[in-house]
């Protein structure tokens, strides 16, 4: 009796000590890091960066930006081909520049670009805030890395958006729009104020990496484009917007375009690519054409996927997906003897595999009839398989890891910086001379026997760029300078086949975005609230 | 608040212990029992002496005994299966021996007279809350392999769709409706006493080319239905609050077998099974697609912008494939249990071995189980200290194939059996021997299905291992403590091979993948639980709790492609040449609360019950991490009121019930701020990037759902005729939704408390016993219940889900939550017709393709709510008949009113198909739609999803064993049906699907494994 009494109050202690023991419900993640503690050292500050530049080859750039810049324009258009590629009727949408803020585009391709252009934003954002409180060898150089970064993803959504809201910290809160000239201002401000601290080379382990030529680069694009960027109201749809008579810091905004394309010009850190595709291929990591590009590889997840986009399922490993197409006017707009003709391909179709190791084997469409390409597009609706020249400007890499091919995609070049200062300068002086001499360069090495252009001219300019710059992602900022984003046509029944709307020039804030902040205001033309 | 937590058990102790402890001297009682109608002796009746923890069971001759029992007068209470209960008090005097006999009723229902209803049992008339309970016996029929299945269509309000009909698939389980969206809907499992996870213990699958795997099987199936004692399912607020912050979606209680005193036995019980699939997808055959292909040329020929040229017609083959057939087969199932029990009074014991060979209908797709079990109970101190253990130790071996969650435009096997051409072999012979056929060399985006089930290699194992020891003490007659100490562990591998030789593998030179996954759980329960019954005029259960548990769970997956041969499959992945980086990640999760329960009753004719449950859980914010959870229920007992005496009702009574339950249903870390890892190149070596992909939620705390409960329970006719109505309503907020932030953000969205559903709906059971001879027995059951629910607030705006898979649909969601719309409400256009051109028409309002209402353009179409996936009534019917020595028993369950999307039909009724020299689903050839016409998503694909199955049926004859075969007692054959019939006007496979289509989807039917049709042969011998 004595022992199971005991034994009742021992029972009695250990239920009701167990209870005082154990309330501890603390978290430590075990995979993950977590930020109080770490960003303390160069290595752990850069794998932050690493984490911001790979917002370069994301979602947001490599389909969203790049899409827009493509597909809506006179270059690209992505058919439906029977069930393949309706998608919601999303590619045509795009193509015929009929998206709205909740279509889906507007919730897909749109929603991308403001998404991850703002991710890469916040990284960068959360970065600094963090080297304001500690200390770290190259902490200058990184800073004016990351602001550089950031700058360059400002003025994506600057081109495509307007202004938006301009956050410099790492604070999850709603802000309202700021305007496009003050964010042009932001753009340039940081842009100028990091430059002289960004290197002018880097070592071949940094390759990728920006340097000084990056900040100049896209100082001489904004400048050029000042005529849309650095205006709240007045752009035109229709005409020509000109950089001259816009002031920027250190004058006239042709002036400076025309500075920073000398800057880099000048530097000695690049020169012109003596084969032109080179900047394109494979290993086009030594370009020393190539300013700024998204780094890819031929390994799982971290390569370049452009030829699956384009190419029939049968002329590749993995099948691509046979899906986007150039407008037939854009191809038949080259000159035969062009060599930058030869990124499309059109006609008998071979195993570009095989084809890249020597060998010549055509492939058949999946009805068993040769795949030939055709450069016109009958019903874009409606199309077959092998309607529409594929744009190959990015070759296949043979050592590609399924999708993963290991070309850089290139966001500025030095051939791009030629058609900049020689666009600038003609606005400075119409049919200017050394604009001619500028353009003529670039020609001189696709063209054997050479074969330069006699004038220029605006129109001459947007065609060259054209030829230069076809699949690069340039094209929708280049029309919309040019006064021709809405207007252009082609003959494709059910593509873009007549005007749209001026206020397509600017794409709407996606629905979902404007959900989720509720002082966010809509671009003309979109519906929901305006902006004061 | 902190206080709480220390405050509540220490009440529960302390007013406990004011009882004095009596001491005086003892007597005896014995007695029988007796069926009141037949005048049989009953066996196995349970004898309790009420206020206290004693009870007995009747011997085969009715008997029963206690000894030392206190002097005084007591009340005992008679249950048994079958039987309404019966009360008798006897007088035990010092030394001598009292004699109580009972009769006792039959009854419709079958009705255990002690329930479990979490941290200990309550008598069933005490129950306050919304209990259900399941018969095992009765419910383990046909080919079961997990209890879920048992539960299926037998308790009203409990809806259980099997997510398709691979073996071991899992099954969506809603207790009264869907009510979280972004957090899981599932109940709560508690295995004798211990929380058990339900989440997969395997490795995801890989699905061909970047689809989506197939999905995960169920983790239930750890345990061998024929061991398991009981089933309870709390389904009401005020039921569930025991649970707490774990309680939102229900909670079903399973006890396993325990040892019985005196009996020792030996069960052998054995069946065989063949299914086939019930049915097939209906696709042209080899001679209807040449001559289709063949019109279609000349169409052509006579008009070239329509029809197909003639290049078609070089491309057809020469077979005639049945795909579906040649995919499928007749699959043998076998089970084999042998269980043994005993014991003396002291030390009891129940040991079982389960093994379980089920094939799947489709080829190489199977499990096996092999599981053990021991389950032992002790006694010491005069029975004061009763010692339990029971151990669950089971092995499944999963062999899968690649087929269809969600997905794009290519996919395994059944849409390669929806699309492969029917005029091409399954196999050819040339010059290097038999091998499959593919339609050309290396990787393929149209695949050979049978090559794909018999080339692809996809293996899971599981090792579970489910224990708990428990220790009760007695501290006085009516004051126990117990310790409870539970462990979950299992560690579950996936091991995957695709070929280099298959058109799957081909693009990756063969791809081999190994995946480790090990779970483990381990519970600490300390509890104290007072009973007391003072005079026969109040009583008293008090229980008051300690638990906490720790989930720790790790993964590590590793993956290598490029092999020069198919030699080692996924044996030796250092044999490949492109090593994909490995892949590991470790979480741990903490849930600790504090929980009381009081019931009081009074006079047999009021109860009232009150909860509350202190609970914390790691996964939220500092500051937000506990919660109390209350609840609050009481009962009157009508007909025990002198008013009802001359009433029809023999049972009346009415509950009414509220509380407060949570849904945890938060990620581990989901509140914090954490940094993950990508990759990206500099120079030319990928760098670890660390990016944020949480940016955390000072705020987060749990989902909550307040529920009110109503309930009636009657009987009639000395309970031949009884059951229950109720009427529930749902409330629940803070929904645990991953809700968009403001830009910038380094995460574009975070888990948020945000929005919140209601449910409301009403249950109605009604169980007969018509006929009840000694000789002939007929009961019957039927339960239907009306459930509703909408979102009333998700925090502005509009959420798409429901992804629609296939070809051309990317972007494209087939389900919408607003404000005001039913949970997975399917959004779209809607259909009007086809015209002239063969092109899809849809009704619009306005825009400049709008003529008459009508358009062709999409963009132009109006959107709106085009369906329900959620029944407006649901229904389960059983009925069981014995008469001399056959048994007969029969399930139906039926569901009516809810939508599915055939996105099967979507995608595979199109006759463009064949322009990509694919085949397509029959319908497609009689519909209007022009060759070239894309499918689209619209309400033409929404399809009335009622059904009535005939779950099973099952016959059975018991007969006597000859003496001269040993010292078998009894053995009874039988042979079942499960899913023999099969009523619904849907055009798909089977109504009752799920895809994995995003938050709440449901009722997605893409390319569904199919459903077999089963039938079952088995013996049970008990020696």
């Amino acid at each position: 009796m004595k022992n199971s009494l005991r034994f009742t109050w021992f029972s009695a202690l250990v239920a009701l000590t167990l209870p005082l023991a154990c309330t501890d419900l603390t978290e430590s993640p075990k995979s993950q890091v977590t930020p109080g503690g770490f960003f303390r050292t160069e290595a752990e500050v850069v794998s932050g960066v690493a984490g911001v530049y790979n917002l370069l080859r994301n979602d947001g750039t490599l389909w969203g930006y790049y899409n827009m810049s493509e597909i809506s324009t006179d270059e690209m258009i992505v058919p439906t081909r029977g069930n393949d590629w309706k998608d919601n009727g999303r590619w045509l949408e795009l193509h015929r520049q009929t998206w709205q803020a909740g279509s889906p585009a507007g919730l897909d391709d749109i929603e991308r670009i403001y998404r991850d252009s703002y991710v890469a934003i916040a990284r960068s954002n959360i970065l600094l805030d963090r080297l304001k409180s500690v200390t770290i060898t190259n902490q200058a150089s990184i800073e004016a890395e990351l602001r550089t970064l950031r700058a360059f993803f400002y003025y994506l959504l600057l081109d495509d958006f307007g202004g938006v809201p301009l956050a410099t910290d790492g604070a999850v809160v709603p802000r309202p729009r700021v305007t496009r000239d003050s964010l042009f201002r932001f753009i340039e401000s940081e842009l100028l104020a990091v430059r002289g601290t960004l290197p002018l080379n880097r070592p071949a382990n940094e390759w990728g990496r920006v340097r000084r030529g990056v900040a100049d680069a896209i100082l001489a694009s904004i400048y050029l484009n000042a005529g849309v960027y650095a205006k709240n109201t007045g752009v035109s749809a229709t005409a020509y917007n000109t950089c001259l008579g816009v002031t920027v810091t250190g004058g006239d905004a042709c002036a400076m375009a025309i500075a920073y394309s000398d800057s880099i010009l000048n530097s000695g850190a690049y020169s012109l690519a003596a084969s032109w595709r080179s900047n394109f291929t494979a290993d086009n990591r030594n370009s020393l054409e190539n300013i700024f590009v998204a780094r890819n590889a031929p390994i799982t997840d971290l390569g370049l996927n452009f030829p699956m986009r384009a190419l029939h399922y049968n002329q590749f490993t993995p099948a691509p997906w046979n899906g986007f197409s150039a407008v037939a006017e854009a191809y038949q707009a080259f000159d035969s003897a062009d060599q930058r003709r030869q990124i499309f391909l059109v006609g008998q179709q071979y195993q570009l595999e095989r084809l890249a190791a020597g060998d010549t084997v055509p492939v058949n469409d999946r009805g068993g009839s040769p795949l030939v390409f055709t450069d016109t597009i009958g019903d874009a609706t409606l199309a077959a398989e092998n309607e529409g020249a594929r744009i190959m400007k990015y070759p296949i890499d043979p050592a590609h890891v399924a999708q993963n091919n290991g070309n850089d995609f290139v966001f500025f070049r030095l051939g791009e910086i030629y058609l900049i200062k020689a666009e600038a300068q003609n606005e400075q002086t119409a049919g200017s001379a050394p604009a001619l001499v500028l353009v003529n360069q670039l020609r001189a090495r696709v063209f054997s026997p050479v074969k330069p252009r006699v004038t220029i001219d605006r129109a001459a300019i947007l065609q060259e760029r054209l030829f230069e710059m076809t699949g690069e992602g340039k094209r929708r900022t280049d029309l919309i300078r040019h006064g021709k984003y809405t207007t252009w046509t082609e003959a494709t029944i059910n593509g873009h086949n007549a005007a749209t709307e001026d206020f397509r020039i600017l794409l709407p804030i996606p629905q979902s975005e404007i959900d989720a902040n509720p002082l966010l205001c809509q671009n003309p033309g979109y519906g929901g609230t305006a902006c004061p | 608040m902190r206080l709480v937590r220390y405050v509540v058990p220490i009440l529960a102790f302390l007013s406990v212990m004011a009882i004095p402890l009596a001491a005086q001297g003892t007597g005896a009682i014995r007695g029988e029992v007796r069926d009141s109608v037949t005048k049989q002796a009953l066996a196995g009746v349970i004898i309790r002496i009420q206020g206290t923890q004693r009870e007995t069971q009747t011997a085969p001759d009715g008997s029963y005994s206690f000894a030392d029992v206190p002097s005084g007068t007591v009340t005992l209470r008679a249950t048994r299966i079958g039987f309404g209960p019966q009360t008798q008090s006897a007088t035990v005097s010092n030394g001598g021996s009292a004699e109580a006999l009972f009769a006792l009723a039959p009854q419709a229902s079958i009705l255990e007279p002690v329930v479990v209803t979490g941290y200990g049992t309550t008598r069933r008339e005490a129950i306050t809350g919304s209990v259900a309970t399941v018969d095992p016996g009765t419910a383990n029929v046909g080919v079961i392999n997990n209890a879920n299945q048992m539960i299926q269509g037998r308790v009203a309000g409990v809806e259980i769709v099997q997510n398709n009909g691979e073996p071991g698939a899992g099954a969506q389980v809603r207790i009264r409706g869907s009510t979280s969206i972004g957090a899981s809907n599932e109940p709560l499992y508690v295995i004798d006493g211990i929380p058990v996870s339900n989440d997969p213990t395997q490795g995801e699958g890989l699905g061909v080319s970047g689809t989506s795997p197939s999905l995960a099987r169920s983790p239930l199936a750890l345990l061998n239905p024929s061991d398991i004692g009981s089933i309870t399912i709390l389904k009401d607020a005020s039921a569930t609050a025991i649970y707490g912050s774990r309680g939102a979606n229900g909670v079903i209680l399973i006890e396993t077998k325990k040892g019985t005193v005196g009996s020792s036995t030996i069960e052998y019980d054995a069946y065989v099974a063949t299914a086939s699939p019930a049915k097939r997808l209906d696709v042209l055959t080899g001679s209807e697609y040449r001559s289709f292909i063949q019109s279609q040329v000349a169409l052509h020929n006579t008009n070239p912008l329509k029809g197909l040229d003639s290049s078609y017609i070089t491309a057809l083959g020469t077979a005639n494939t049945d795909w579906a057939g040649a995919t499928t087969r007749s699959a043998v199932t076998q089970n084999q249990n042998l269980r043994f029990s005993g014991g003396s009074d002291v030390t009891r014991y129940l040991a079982s071995l389960n093994y379980m060979n089920q094939q799947g209908v489709a080829l190489s797709n199977g499990m096996k189980r092999y599981q053990g079990r021991l389950s032992a109970t002790h006694q010491a101190f005069n029975s004061r200290l009763r010692i339990g253990l029971n151990v669950t130790a089971s092995q499944s071996n999963d062999d899968y194939i690649t087929f269809e969650n969600t997905g794009g435009f290519e996919g395994g096997v059944f849409e390669n059996v929806a699309t492969f051409n029917p005029t091409r072999p399954v196999t050819v012979t040339d010059s290097t021997g038999t091998h499959f056929y593919e339609i050309g060399p290396g990787s393929q985006s149209v695949r050979n299905p049978v090559a794909l089930e018999k080339q692809l290699s996809d293996f899971g194992t599981t090792n579970r291992t489910l224990g708990n020891m428990s220790a009760d003490f007695d501290l006085t007659t009516s004051l126990t403590a117990r310790i409870n100490v539970g462990v979950d562990k299992s560690t579950g591998l996936r091991q995957i091979y695709f070929p280099r030789s298959s058109p799957a593998g081909a693009e990756f030179g063969g791809l081999a993948r190994q995946g480790n996954y090990s779970s483990q759980s381990r519970t600490l329960q300390a509890q104290l639980t007072f009973r007391h019954d003072f005079g026969g005029v109040h009583s008293f259960d008090v229980v008051g709790a300690y638990e906490w548990t720790q989930l720790d769970r790790d993964s590590v997956i590793a993956e290598a492609r490029n092999f020069l041969t198919d030699l080692f499959t996924f044996n030796n992945m250092g044999a490949g040449t492109v090593q994909v980086n490995p892949v590991s990640g470790g979480v741990t999760d903490r849930w600790i609360s504090f929980l009381s329960r009081a019931n009081y009753g009074y006079k047999e004719k009021y109860f009232l019950t009150g909860v509350v449950r202190y609970d914390g859980r790691s996964s939220f914010a500092e500051g937000h991490k506990w919660t109390l959870f209350p609840g609050i229920s009481g009962s009157w007992h009508l007909s025990q009121e002198s008013f009802m005496s001359n009433s029809p009702f023999s049972d009346l009574r009415v509950r009414v019930g509220y509380g407060v339950v949570g849904n945890p249903g938060a990620p581990a870390y989901s509140s914090l701020v954490t940094f993950g890892n990508e990759k990206y190149v500099f120079g030319t070596t990928p760098i670890t990037a660390f990016t944020p992909n949480n940016i955390g939620n000072p705020n987060l705390t749990f989902e909550r759902t307040s529920q009110v409960d109503v309930g009636v329970d009657y009987g009639l006719m000395q309970n031949r005729l009884s059951g229950s109505i109720e009427y529930y309503i749902k409330n629940t907020t803070d929904l645990l939704l991953r809700h968009k932030v403001s830009q910038p953000s380094a995460v574009q969205d975070r888990l948020e408390n945000i929005g919140s559903v209601k449910n409301h709906g009403i249950e109605l059971t009604l169980d007969a016993l018509p006929i009840s001879r000694s000789d002939f027995t007929w009961r019957a059951g039927i339960n239907v219940s009306f459930e509703r629910n909408t979102a009333q607030n998700i925090g502005g705006g509009a959420i798409s889900f429901g992804t629609v898979s296939g070809q051309g649909q990317s972007g494209q969601n087939a389900e919408r939550l607003a404000s005001g719309y039913a949970l997975g409400a399917f959004y779209g256009p809607v259909f009007v017709g086809v015209d002239s051109a063969g092109k899809q028409q849809f009704s619009c309002s306005s825009g400049t393709t709008c003529v008459g209402g009508i358009t062709t353009d999409l963009k132009d179409a109006t959107r709106s709510v085009i369906g329900n996936p959620n029944p407006s009534m649901t229904l389960g019917f059983h009925s069981e008949i014995s008469k001399g020595r056959f048994d007969f028993s029969l399930l139906v369950r039926g569901a009516f009113g809810q939508d599915v999307f055939n996105n099967t039909a979507l995608v595979y009724s199109t006759k463009g198909n064949a322009l990509q020299g694919k085949n397509f689903l029959r319908d497609a050839l009689t519909d209007p739609i022009g060759l070239r016409e894309a499918s689209i998503f619209s309400s033409r694909w929404i399809e009335d999803g009622s059904f009535l199955r005939l779950q099973n049926v099952t016959l059975g004859y018991t007969f006597d064993i000859p003496k001269g075969l040993g010292s078998a007692r009894t053995a009874r054959l039988y042979v079942s049906g499960d899913n023999l019939l099969l009523l619904t006007g849907y055009s798909g496979l089977d109504p009752e699907v799920y895809a994995n289509a995003g938050l709440v989807s449901r009722n997605i039917d893409y390319l569904s494994y199919p459903r077999p049709r089963t039938v079952t042969a088995g013996v049970r011998v008990a020696f």
